[in-house]
């Protein structure tokens, strides 16, 4: 048994208990942390089929940006607002498993059964070796057979940004520049825009109806203090439930 | 059996997918089944690596670059949709989001 043999399978393993732990894990920021430790897994993976630069840019990109977001945004989503550790129903769980191990038969049976193509392609480790490593060998073919696919990619980037943006944006400022002629955002509390106060030239910036009944108002977030983990979850569906039973 | 081949990381492949799979189906809480679909993304590399490794092509380590890229903007929208929801004082519970089914 080779090296190559005991390192795949120590990596794999680590990477599969992590993923575990990702699923099983009752605070969302061990499971952000077992997320780390299995994407880095998966970089040593890459590095095993010659991929380096794909490695470094796995670390860099997954657990250096998205997971360092991933953890701010559990820091700033109210703990209130959080769910308790329950996971679905039990004959829900139950067809998941049976789903997942159904799947993985099928995927199993396909991967053994499969005639892969081995080789025949020009990027041999000696060519990658001759035009200077791996990452000189996927810039060549970035920058000519994928150029156009490399540039919609900045484009779908700068897209995401904005779009990240409209949603994140808060209630106030937009408020403030005025966004709320229009627009569609999920930052804009129901009903918000029925209660303007006058704008700051003497006008309401859009046309209101005053005709038009008050909004129902927000339900009143109770904080419930109690050893019943379940407690808060159930004040607060039954008192969303109230406005809606009366529309 | 001593060697690496193509089979070993397509089942690591496979088994990595399925427990974010697992994990979207069976969690409630949204930004586990974020971090569950992130997972299946880099399963899904992982698999495609393996291919462009097992064919000598450059392919396939290209494709995992712009899914990376891709993986980036979905991160920073889906963060964005679960602020404004916590912003907006609704919970994070996916069972509890049913509005455009109302």
């Amino acid at each position: 048994m080779s090296w190559d043999v005991v390192f795949f399978y120590l990596i794999a393993a680590v990477s599969v208990i992590t993923a575990f732990g990702v699923v099983a894990a009752r605070n969302p920021v061990h499971s952000g942390i077992f997320l780390i430790l299995c994407f880095v897994n998966i970089a040593g993976i890459f590095v095993m089929m010659g991929a380096e630069f794909l490695a470094v840019i796995q670390i860099i990109v997954y657990t250096g940006a998205i997971l360092v977001l991933v953890l701010f945004v559990i820091m700033l989503v109210d703990p209130e607002d959080l769910p308790s550790f329950h996971t679905a129903e039990p004959l829900q769980r139950y067809l998941s498993f049976l789903l997942g191990a159904v799947l993985l038969l099928e995927v199993g049976a396909a991967i053994v059964t499969r005639t892969g193509v081995v080789g025949g392609g020009e990027a041999t480790p000696e060519n990658i070796a001759a035009v200077g490593g791996n990452v000189q060998a996927l810039g060549r073919v970035i920058y000519s057979k994928y150029l156009l696919a490399f540039e919609v990619t900045s484009l779908v980037l700068t897209v995401g940004v904005i779009g990240a943006v409209v949603l994140a944006l808060p209630e106030r400022l937009g408020e403030r520049i005025g966004t709320r002629r229009g627009t569609i955002s999920l930052s804009h509390t129901r009903g918000a825009d029925l209660e303007l106060p006058e704008g700051p030239r003497g006008e309401t910036p859009i046309e209101v109806d005053r005709n038009r009944p008050a909004p129902t108002p927000a339900p009143q977030r109770t904080l419930v203090m109690t050893s019943d983990p379940d407690a808060h979850t159930r004040v607060s569906s039954s008192s969303e439930r109230k406005p809606q039973e009366r529309v | 059996m001593n060697d690496v081949t193509v089979e070993h990381f397509l089942f690591l492949s496979a088994a990595l997918f399925i427990i974010g799979m697992m994990g979207v189906l069976t969690r409630r809480n949204m930004l586990i089944i974020f971090m569950c679909i992130e997972l299946m993304v880099a399963a899904v590399s992982v698999s495609l690596v393996a291919f462009a490794w097992e064919s000598n092509t450059l392919d396939g380590q290209i494709f995992v670059l712009f899914t990376l890229a891709i993986a980036a903007a979905e991160a920073a929208v889906g963060l964005g949709i679960i602020l404004a929801l916590s912003r907006r004082g609704k919970s994070v519970d996916v069972d509890q989001l049913h509005e455009l089914r109302d």
